[in-house]
């Protein structure tokens, strides 16, 4: 009786009804129709764009081939602009980490007034980048700005290739300070209170609980705030807009921005597809690099 | 027979209460798409309204503020995918033979012709800048030529003479050395002359020397094909001056467009500065009689330079929609807006010149211009111009005019001799016109 059973258990579970089979992909479609429309097409739809010449409808209208990618590689901009990028990245990157944890670290204890403290170290999450801009614009003025009047220099912050980069990078610091303070702050307060106390026992000094209590126990944390922190610096448009249209020269032409350039100012959505291709692959290998670093220095 | 009657009378009422609302037909609506911003928008806004009033029921204009000159361009150029969103716009100079080429639009001698309007109104050499093969594409709106701004106390101050300013970088340079001053610290408190790094002004000076921008007749016979300041030597002359001014320290540099130049005028940091005419009104509130302002003509890289300033600014496109309603209000809108009274009222709240000569006649012009007569300097430099300097046309200008500033950043960081700079500035902007060609025939 046991292989009738079986006979019988069996063929319903290949032959399935319609439904039945249908009913995970009706669960998914909604994400996989977002995701297709806004993710994959646009994606494929880049991809290839970046092998046409387009007319000034922006339309595919002459096959390129590598045309767009080899005239790319071929130009000291685009080399200039990807330098200047990384060196952005790397300043806003850890400029943004050691800021957050400071002010975090600062308000860490209860003291009269920290709450002024915390909301002042929070606030550039409310300001707009643009408007930042620009009263940083009229604060760098060359000849009647703030901050010339206050040092008693004459030095044009934006128009100097010593300066500019460094200003565009302490401007975006300074924006992704509050985010960076909120979520680092919320990351010590989730550290067990009980390893410091037996990290006192233990007789710890101040900075023996930073280095062998604070930071492992923060690595998570600081680890999703690296990765924020590199995306939202190759993301910064505005203050490039803004401040210094991509100079002096090619000083600040992060590779956003020149690809913003190419193709909602040239009219180049071909070049401007090819730069944002070779700007996708960049940040993959980053990211492949993250999390390969993340299993070795990340403690849960 | 009663109910009858009532009903007839009750029908009658209620027709007399539709009677005016179906007679009435919906006024047209028209898009005007502007790129005027602060004193200068206002100004748009209440031109608008004016004619929305005069209007009433017929036309309905619909004013919308769509950024810089850059911007609106490229918005019409997304737009352009769908249905163009706007029936007039207001486009840039340097836009022209783009919208030429565009087929988006309606020429504006299709309008005039049909309208037998009579446009000898209209200043010569405004009208010569918007004409190619003799056809008026575009109708002429707020023109600007660049002229320089003094400091008239400074100059008094220095021992210079404020009614005869410099006309060139020789004489602004020996002018500078009276006007620098500086502090205990030996920091300079106030230069001679300033101006921002704006691609606007090396056209200018291109003309200025009377030579040629691009090949083709300046892009005026057929779409250029290449640049000609190269060869002919403009782009050099002008880039060794800029190297000179900075690096003499005679100047010192106030970043790209002229925001940055502007503002330090107003401080008193810089006593001469390049702007548009249209930046005097805003100049004059801005100022607000801490010194006084004269105005002079834009000085030319040297002393024996022949040619003339061509005009800058906007002008208004009729957008192509297929709807000959909104083709005739379009084109009743643009009508009023190049009117003598309007032209005048335009004049006085911005500094953009009168585009036609009627308007010289009415007496609120008058009466601005013996207030502040300022505003003669940018007309009195048109008239004296001949037409035959009406500037280049070319597809490219806005990515051209960006590689000039930028060039010309690179020369002043020491990065590239003058000499340099003009090859990769030519190469530069020959390749994305060739590009441009290549896509676009």
């Amino acid at each position: 009786m046991t292989t009738s059973k079986a006979l019988r258990t069996r063929p319903r579970r290949i032959h399935q009804t319609f439904w039945e089979k249908m009913e995970p992909y009706v669960f998914l479609a909604p994400a996989l129709i977002i995701f297709g429309l806004f993710l994959y097409y646009p994606f494929i739809r880049t991809i290839y764009l970046s092998l046409f010449l387009t007319d000034k409808y922006g339309m595919a209208k002459v096959f390129w081939g590598i045309g767009n990618y080899t005239s790319i590689f071929n130009d000291p901009s685009f080399w200039r602009s990807l330098t200047v990028t990384f060196e952005f990245v790397v300043m806003v990157a850890v400029g943004g980490l050691v800021v957050g944890l400071c002010t975090s670290l600062l308000t860490a204890t209860k003291y009269p007034g920290v709450t002024f403290c915390s909301a002042s170290y929070a606030m550039p999450v409310a300001i707009a980048s643009a408007a930042a801009s620009m009263a940083f614009r009229m604060i760098l003025h060359p000849t009647n700005g703030l901050l010339n009047i206050l040092l008693g220099t004459q030095i044009g912050w934006t128009g100097d290739q010593r300066f500019a980069l460094p200003v565009i990078a302490f401007l975006t610091v300074w924006l992704t300070s509050g985010i960076n303070f909120i979520f680092i702050s919320a990351g010590l307060r989730g550290i067990p209170p009980e390893l410091y106390e037996s990290a006192s026992i233990d007789g710890a000094g101040y900075w023996r609980k930073f280095f062998h209590v604070t930071l492992p126990g923060l690595s998570p944390t600081l680890f999703f705030q690296v990765i924020i922190n590199i995306i939202q610096a190759f993301q910064s448009f505005s203050q490039v807009k803004i401040l210094t249209e991509g100079g002096p020269g090619d000083s600040t032409n992060l590779i956003v921005y020149a690809i913003y350039r190419d193709a909602f100012f040239n009219y180049r959505f071909g070049t401007a597809a090819a730069r944002s291709v070779i700007l996708f692959v960049i940040i993959l290998i980053i990211t492949l690099v993250q999390f390969s670093m993340e299993k070795r220095s990340v403690n849960y | 027979m009663k109910k009858l009657l009532s009903f007839v009378l009750c029908a009658c009422l209620l027709l007399t209460l539709f009677l005016p609302a179906a007679l009435a037909e919906d006024p047209v609506k028209i898009i005007f798409w502007h790129s005027m911003g602060g004193v200068n928008g206002e100004a748009i806004n209440k031109m608008v309204a004016d004619f929305n009033e005069a209007n009433a029921g017929k036309i309905e204009v619909e004013v919308q503020f769509q950024g810089d000159y850059d911007e609106a361009i490229n918005k019409l150029k997304s737009a352009s995918m769908g249905n163009m969103g706007a029936d007039v716009v207001q486009i840039y100079d340097i836009g022209t033979r783009f919208m030429i080429d565009s087929g988006w639009i309606i020429p504006m001698q299709e309008l005039i012709d049909a309208d037998n309007y009579d446009i000898s109104q209209i200043e010569p050499n405004i009208a010569a800048y918007y004409s190619v093969d003799g056809q008026l594409y575009s109708m002429p709106f707020n023109s600007s030529t660049p002229i320089m701004y003094i400091n008239r106390d400074a100059f008094i101050e220095a021992g210079l003479d404020p009614d005869n300013p410099p006309k060139n970088f020789d004489e602004i340079i020996a002018a500078c050395e009276k006007l620098v001053k500086k502090d205990e610290n030996g920091n300079i408190t106030r230069y001679g002359f300033g101006m921002g790094n704006y691609g606007w002004f090396f056209e200018q000076w291109v003309g200025k020397m009377g030579l040629d921008y691009v090949d083709q007749g300046n892009g005026r016979d057929a779409p250029a094909t290449k640049v000609v300041f190269d060869e002919n030597g403009a782009a050099l002359q002008i880039l060794s001056t800029w190297d000179k001014l900075i690096k003499e320290g005679y100047i010192t540099y106030l970043n790209r467009g002229n925001d940055d130049a502007k503002s330090a005028f107003i401080t008193g940091n810089i006593a001469m500065v390049l702007e548009s005419t249209a930046a005097l009104k805003s100049l004059l509130v801005n100022v607000d009689n801490r010194f006084e302002i004269g105005t002079a003509y834009f000085p030319s890289i040297n002393a024996d330079d022949a040619g003339g300033v061509s005009i800058g600014g906007g002008s208004l496109w009729a957008i192509n929609n297929g709807d000959d309603a909104k083709r005739a209000a379009s084109w009743e809108f643009i009508k009023f807006m190049i009117s003598p009274e309007q032209q005048a009222y335009w004049n006085a709240q911005t500094g953009y010149f009168p585009i036609t000569v009627a308007t010289h006649e009415l007496d609120a012009f008058k009466a601005n211009i013996e207030e502040y007569p300022q505003f003669m300097t940018a007309i009195d430099q048109l008239h004296d111009t001949k037409p035959e300097y009406t500037g280049s046309l070319l597809s490219v200008f806005p990515e051209a005019r960006a590689k000039v500033e930028e060039i010309t950043e690179r020369v002043i960081m020491g990065e590239l001799t003058p000499e340099e700079a003009v090859t990769q500035l030519a190469t530069q902007v020959n390749e994305a016109i060739t590009i441009y060609n290549l896509t676009n025939n």
